[in-house]
């Protein structure tokens, strides 16, 4: 088992909002990597989740208790559940810093940047169109094109600065923000 | 003693930490408990060195303004008299570093998501590094109070719901100014009398707002009531002054 960190031994429930943000976020990852799923299950097995997430089905299990899910799931998340999550998506954060990194970068040529953000995009659309409750109104913004590209940019950040070890704390901290 | 240094490095960022074990505290040889100098290198920026007291100027105002980006709330950190300041500037990050020199400008970095996403990950390796043993401190991560989150919804948004209640309780308020208030004894009992009550057979003009008086229900012209129905007439005759044809709805069944 990995070394648990001060603020993850807190035991403390994530609040609705951010079920709903850690999901899209692992969502993120998973339109990034087109074998994301696949490699979700192979991180949890490299962090030492086999008895939390024996396979692929248990780790849908629990994100499916995200309320904005298409088939969501009652009741709440064990806290020992998500904080596993939040390091498995630290873990793929990290896996795919480049990525992020090309996505953020204000370096990269306009045209090429755009491309990058519209594939990112389509495939994120993809996933949230079969897996999402497209009635709720978190994720028809989500598919707005005024305001979905906005909140893909604030995904993409997020995902880039709980990337690593230095970011699982951090990430923690504002999945339990308070609702504004 | 040779002097150790330790590298932590992103796509963009290079930071150098240089300095000895602190073998009075019994530390390991690749241990760095007495910094003598660090250097931070970003890609297309100036090279900026310091001393200790730099760094952890530099690591109170990193971590927090990351963690408030993270949720989407951007704050500036560092006052004016601080070595090192940053905060939000459009699309990008403003980094101000204040020299300790006398007439010395401070120096500004503009850097992107990527770049402080860099600079982010290479302190975080900083903190977590085993073989530095200089116990600086950099702000736990906790979560953002309800008023700094309120910042991220815009200004419309947030005053619109009290707008409305405000013009909703002023609206009310004219409407109900605008009702005039009866006056002390104005109020005559006897007026509404006849308006309620059963006008007695024959007494058609009991009451202003009776039926006219030629066609008001006489017990020849309603339906012929058997003797076991006397008094069909007189509950026809309610004085309502709707216009109440006796016999249409008074047939006793």
């Amino acid at each position: 088992m990995p070394d648990v960190s001060p603020a993850l031994s807190r035991p403390t429930r994530l609040p609705r909002r951010g079920l709903e943000r850690l999901d899209l976020m692992l969502l993120c990852a998973e339109a990034l990597d087109l074998n994301g799923g696949e490699a979700m299950v192979w991180m949890s097995e490299q962090l030492g989740y086999q008895s939390l997430f024996p396979n692929r089905v248990e780790l849908w299990k629990r994100r499916c208790h995200n309320p904005l899910r298409r088939s969501t799931r009652r009741g709440q998340l064990q806290v020992q559940d998500t904080d596993a999550l939040i390091r498995i998506l630290s873990a793929m954060a990290e896996r795919l810093y480049p990525m992020l990194r090309q996505l953020l970068s204000a370096a990269e040529p306009e045209s090429v940047s755009e491309q990058r953000w519209a594939l990112f995009r389509s495939r994120l659309q993809e996933l949230i169109e079969e897996r999402l409750n497209l009635r709720r109104v978190g994720v028809r913004k989500l598919l707005d094109p005024n305001e979905g590209p906005q909140l893909s940019h604030q995904l993409i950040l997020s995902l880039a600065l709980s990337a690593g070890n230095g970011g699982v704390e951090r990430l923690k901290a504002s999945l339990l923000d308070p609702e504004p | 003693m040779i002097k150790l240094s330790h590298r932590y490095e992103q796509i963009s960022c290079r930071l150098t930490v240089e300095g000895f074990p602190d073998v009075s505290t019994g530390q390991g040889s690749q241990a760095i408990g007495i910094l003598t100098g660090w250097s931070l290198a970003l890609a297309g920026h100036t090279e900026l060195e310091g001393k200790r007291e730099h760094l952890e100027a530099l690591l109170q105002v990193v971590a927090p303004y990351a963690r408030h980006l993270i949720s989407g709330a951007p704050r500036a950190f560092g006052d004016p008299i601080s070595p090192v300041a940053v905060h939000p500037d459009g699309s990008r990050h403003r980094l101000e570093l204040r020299s300790s020199q006398p007439n010395t400008p401070p120096m500004a970095l503009h850097l992107d998501d990527a770049e402080l996403a860099d600079l982010v990950g290479c302190l975080d390796q900083l903190l977590l590094d085993p073989r530095l043993q200089l116990n600086l401190q950099a702000p736990t991560p906790q979560p953002l109070r309800r008023s700094e989150l309120r910042k991220r919804v815009p200004l419309g948004r947030r005053i619109a719901a009290p707008l409305c209640g405000m013009a909703a309780l002023g609206l009310a308020g004219a409407v109900s100014w605008m009702v005039p208030i009866p006056k002390p004894g104005s109020f005559n009992p006897t007026e509404g009398k006849g308006t309620s009550s059963v006008a007695a057979p024959g007494n058609t003009s009991g009451s202003g707002t009776s039926a006219v008086p030629g066609k008001t229900a006489t017990p020849g012209k309603t339906a012929a009531p058997g003797p076991e129905a006397p008094a069909p007439a007189p509950q026809a005759q309610t004085s309502q002054g709707t216009g109440t044809r006796p016999g249409s709805s008074q047939t006793p069944r």
